[in-house]
């Protein structure tokens, strides 16, 4: 018996998504004492309603943004420019929806007012342009990684910086309320569950079956742990890397449609702020390692944001201030980056150990 | 040796031929009595961000206006931190060519040394829209708005939204906690808020005046004070339309269910009003730049006096005037 559980226990801790389960597990057991009505669940309008949901609502968005980030850093790279592309999907969106306002034109605000389907351009292309323009960034983010050999953090700088000021020059720095309702549905929506969730859980599928189902997953961790030795068995790691950081800037600008679309406003100079960082720590959480490359979790990443949005609205309902919030982030961070260290994982599979080492004396 | 001596020759022809060029277009008024016109500013204007219509409407307000009164102007976008703005400040400062700097502050605090700075060099420096907490002999003037006044119209657009209800259970969502705006219209609606007896269940705020923040916030609290909350006091427009669809979320209708009082009265604000879901709109006018740009005109030409404040003239709106008389007035704003 005994015995069977060490075994259990180190199958338990050496499985990639052991530390995320046990973090998100850890946040929600705490919020199930501290916070009264926090795992209430209640159906609204033919959809559910509680804390629980809103974790998945506004969690999805960095779910999305952590699949394309899982590849790019299992490549062995980064990508910092998300949060810039978000600004740019959700202001290029917003622009086709409705340009009259940038032209400070109101002269019949009405038309938008009245019809709440009113859009400029058709809606399939205000969701289609925007995505097109945010893969195009991720591609100048793999160019300059993989043909100009641009460390991918200073490459991917270039864009964080410049990629907002784009947004604001797009929208000429003016916020647009977002007043399409079927724009809006993408990321208020529900099918029983938020719609978000369903683009996530499709994004997850898509990037699961692409990196599971084909070579390419292979090749993405070959080129993470040596790009070098990849190249001379064949494969062409530059196409990798370069598919890496499109699919990576895709996502974003699938984010940020949801995000735009979730609070009905295109806000270049705040939206996606920092998500990046989200993004980044959420593939950490999730076990993929950072810098080094190789070994990576699509499903581990996924957890990994829940865990951020779940530490997120636990504080905001347990009443922390919103701007404290980030000094929490902090605390959870070193956490997880304490438990990834090597002496917490020896020591966790020393617990297994112990108790082998029990059952063969005896 | 024979570098350092060259260098100076180059430095003296350089100097005399300046001094050479200056003689030779000099007025025959003499320097201290050079009246300044609009055509001898060079503004350097430290904006803090593009994080709001109001905002773009004010900094529109200053490119316009400039343009029409024939103006110089830099302009300095901070993106809301202050070493932006402490930077920004310096590089006026620096530039021979700027006599006049406008101020936006991101902060409350913290501008003691370069408005020191500013002064030494002898340059004019005039605060637009959010007060300071500097001994205002630091700069010429203060134009803006009275925040503490519009919490005090917040909170009495507030008790009229709430007359009829069954409680008066309001939720704040502040903008950025070290912004005056949001500080003194917190601290304008505690001032009147017993006037019909609110109670404020919850206050929180969100850093760079973010909707995304602001929307969490009300998600947590109307799960939080579930059934409890009437009434939801947000510091500007784009806080009270995050608050909006999250009471929408909630299978609740706002307007209705719950009331929303929002301020600036910005386009977007209007929108709201019209659909009635936006309760009521307290004004703050960006349109500051013809006031600013005058106070500064008359510092350079050494008129004293001025008050360390001059408040800015505004007004209110209520869903209540109905939605055809709202669409009459939003066709006459500029913001």
């Amino acid at each position: 018996m005994n015995g069977s559980f060490s075994r259990t226990w180190s199958k338990l801790t050496e499985s990639m998504l052991f530390l995320p389960t046990a973090a998100l597990l850890l946040i929600l057991i705490a919020d199930f004492f501290l916070i009264p009505g926090f795992f209430n669940i209640e159906i609204k309008q033919g959809h559910l309603y509680g804390s629980l949901i809103d974790i998945l609502l506004h969690g999805s968005p960095t779910m999305i943004l952590a699949m394309g980030m899982t590849l790019v850093i299992a490549t062995g790279g980064v990508d910092l420019s998300v949060g810039a592309i978000i600004a740019i999907s959700s202001s290029v969106a917003a622009i086709m929806i409705n340009p009259t306002i940038v032209g400070m034109n109101l002269t019949d605000p009405r038309l938008f007012i009245n019809n709440p389907q009113y859009t400029w351009a058709p809606l399939w292309l205000v969701f289609v342009v925007p995505l097109v323009i945010a893969t195009l960034c991720g591609l100048w983010n793999g160019m300059l990684v993989s043909y100009w050999r641009i460390q991918p953090m200073v490459a991917t700088l270039v864009l964080m910086i410049a990629g907002r000021g784009i947004a604001q020059l797009i929208t000429n720095a003016i916020q647009i309320i977002i007043f399409n309702d079927t724009f809006a549905f993408i990321g208020n929506g529900y099918y029983l569950f938020p719609f978000s969730l369903y683009v996530a859980a499709v994004v997850f599928v898509g990037a699961w079956l692409l990196t599971r189902r084909t070579s390419i997953g292979l090749f993405v961790e070959s080129v993470g742990i040596n790009y070098r030795s990849s190249f001379y068995s064949g494969i062409n790691e530059r196409r990798v890397k370069l598919f890496a950081y499109a699919f990576c800037g895709f996502c974003a600008g699938i984010a940020g449609l949801i995000i735009a679309s979730n609070i009905r406003t295109s806000d270049a100079n705040q939206i996606g702020m920092y998500t990046e960082l989200d993004a980044i720590l959420a593939v950490v959480i999730g076990g993929t390692l950072l810098g080094a490359g190789g070994r990576f979790s699509l499903m581990g990443s996924a957890i990994g944001a829940l865990v951020l949005q779940a530490t997120l609205t636990s504080m905001l309902s347990f009443g922390v201030p919103a701007s404290a919030i980030t000094a929490v982030k902090a605390l959870v961070v070193v956490v997880v980056i304490l438990l990834y260290a090597e002496q917490t994982q020896t020591f966790l599979r020393g617990v297994g150990k112990v108790s082998l080492r029990q059952e063969a004396t005896r | 040796m024979t570098k350092s001596r060259s260098l100076r020759i180059v430095m003296a022809v350089a100097v005399s031929a300046a001094l050479a060029a200056c003689s030779s277009s000099a007025t025959p008024v003499p320097a201290t009595a050079k009246v300044y016109t609009y055509k001898d500013m060079v503004v350097g204007f430290i904006q803090t961000g593009s994080e709001s219509g109001w905002r773009a409407a004010n900094t529109s307000s200053f490119n316009e206006e400039a343009k029409t009164d024939g103006i110089t102007l830099k302009f300095t976008d901070s993106q809301n931190k202050i070493e932006n703005q402490i930077t920004a400040f310096n590089t006026y400062i620096a530039d021979p060519a700027v006599n006049v700097i406008v101020l936006a502050a991101v902060d409350v605090t913290g501008y003691d040394n370069v408005l020191k700075a500013a002064k030494a060099a002898g340059k004019v420096v005039v605060i637009e829209d959010r007060r300071i907490d500097s001994p205002s002999t630091l700069y010429y003037t203060y134009i803006g708005s009275d925040f503490d006044l519009e919490g005090n119209k917040g909170a009495a657009a507030m008790c009229t939204l709430l007359t009829g209800m069954s409680g008066a259970n309001v939720v704040e969502i502040g903008g950025d906690q070290g912004a005056s705006a949001a500080i003194d219209r917190a601290k304008g609606f505690r001032e009147k808020d017993s006037a019909c007896g609110i109670n404020i269940l919850d206050s929180q705020y969100a850093a760079a005046w973010d909707p995304t923040v602001g929307k969490s916030i009300m998600d947590a609290d109307l799960k939080k004070y579930a059934g409890k909350i009437q009434g939801v006091y947000a510091h500007n427009d784009e806080l009270a339309i995050a608050a909006i669809q999250s009471i929408d979320a909630a299978g609740l209708k706002a307007g209705t269910d719950i009331k929303v009082v929002g301020f600036d009265a910005t386009a977007d604000g209007f929108k709201y009003m019209i659909t009635g879901e936006l309760g009521a709109d307290i004004e703050c006018n960006p349109l500051l730049a013809p006031q600013v740009y005058k106070a500064a005109l008359d510092a350079l030409n050494g008129v004293t006096g001025q008050p360390a404040w001059v408040p800015s003239q505004e007004g209110q709106f209520a869903a209540s005037q109905g939605a055809q008389a709202l669409q009459d007035i939003l066709k006459t704003r500029k913001y």
